[in-house]
């Protein structure tokens, strides 16, 4: 069985859209058969960050339902033959949603790919709790914020009360990637330091993401950031999906973008 | 660095004691100390009865009114 992975953070606008499209193709460009689900029933954002909202034709809900096959249903991406994209329903309410449907549909997902990966709603409501029933792990992404690090934690409580694996006896792995981190706000004791949000949540560190401009450039493009190696959140993104295919890879500090003196003085030269 | 007229704490350090203070609140609000034992219970009874997969128990609270919900999930 692949591995199934639910994207998640209590709060809303942190990033974990924008973190699951670039972990899913960063894992398929290492080569591993990938497959971002859009859980997010209602709001439809997936698609768009990754340029294929022109090529849905079938949502997961229609799939959950019978009404289209898996393999009608998944859209191959444009920047890997390894990465495959199921879309979030625009039309039905949450409420369709329901665990033996859901088993079902991640069953058969995770037979076919070697990675699942499911973006999860923003907030804790049944969409959220859904999400999680059966993934194996989970990628909880966190602003170095109060309150997205207060809701992360909430997310977290139901996540190690609410998931099957968990129902079972089992440990769900988890794994924080702390997004949107300035530097130099960090350095001059404005922001939440990533140790001190490690000591509060208590998880996994799986990466660190500077905050990076170049990410909504990346996303008016429908181009995920990873595929620009020169910005500092796409290669943050390139180890972060290194690390999930199980290579030991240190955790980079995320240095000044190139706003810096150094900076300028190397942009001059690349 | 440390100057003497610097003595203001850093926002982080104070963002830091807050959520500290606020997940530790979040997590009892959410919770009597009597759940697990309650939760055990639940089950032995309802086991006489029938098979029990899981119980799930919440306090809810909606301005004054507080309430415990009793989920109990019955096995196939």
């Amino acid at each position: 069985m692949g591995m199934i992975i639910a994207v998640i953070s209590g709060k809303g606008g942190v990033g974990k859209t924008t973190a699951s499209a670039n972990i899913g193709l960063g894992i398929a460009l290492n080569g591993k058969k990938c497959v971002l689900v859009d859980f997010d029933i209602g709001q439809r954002n997936l698609d768009m960050i990754l340029g294929l909202e022109n090529r849905v034709v079938y949502d997961m809900v229609q799939v959950m339902d019978g009404e289209a096959t898996v393999s009608q249903a998944i859209i191959k991406s444009k920047s890997s033959p390894n990465l495959y994209f199921l879309a979030a329903s625009q039309t039905k309410d949450k409420s369709v949603l329901d665990s033996d449907k859901i088993k079902k549909l991640i069953d058969e997902l995770s037979e076919q790919f070697e990675y699942v990966i499911l973006d999860s709603p923003a907030g804790i409501e049944s969409g959220y709790e859904h999400t999680i029933e059966f993934a194996n792990s989970a990628i909880v992404v966190v602003n170095p914020e109060v309150s997205s690090i207060r809701d992360s934690d909430r997310a977290i409580g139901i996540l190690d009360s609410k998931s099957q694996k968990v129902k079972d006896g089992e440990e769900v792995a988890k794994y924080l990637i702390i997004n949107r981190i300035i530097p130099e706000m960090v350095s001059s004791g404005e922001m939440l330091s990533s140790e001190d949000i490690l000591e509060i949540l208590n998880i996994k560190l799986l990466g660190k993401v500077a905050e990076d401009k170049g990410v909504i450039d990346a996303s008016n493009q429908g181009k995920p950031i990873i595929l620009n190696p020169k910005s500092v959140a796409g290669r943050a993104y390139v180890r972060i999906s290194s690390r999930l295919c199980g290579n030991n890879i240190a955790i980079e500090e995320p240095s000044a973008s190139s706003k810096g003196i150094m900076g300028k003085f190397r942009g001059m030269f690349s | 660095m440390i100057f003497p007229w610097n003595k203001k704490k850093s926002s982080a350090n104070i963002a830091k004691d807050r959520l500290r203070i606020a997940i530790m609140t979040d997590k009892e609000h959410n919770k009597y100390p009597f759940m697990e034992d309650l939760k055990a219970d639940i089950i032995a009874v309802v086991k006489k009865y029938i098979t029990v997969r899981d119980v799930d128990i919440k306090k809810e609270q909606d301005g004054e009114l507080e309430a415990l919900s009793i989920d109990v999930q019955i096995g196939k």
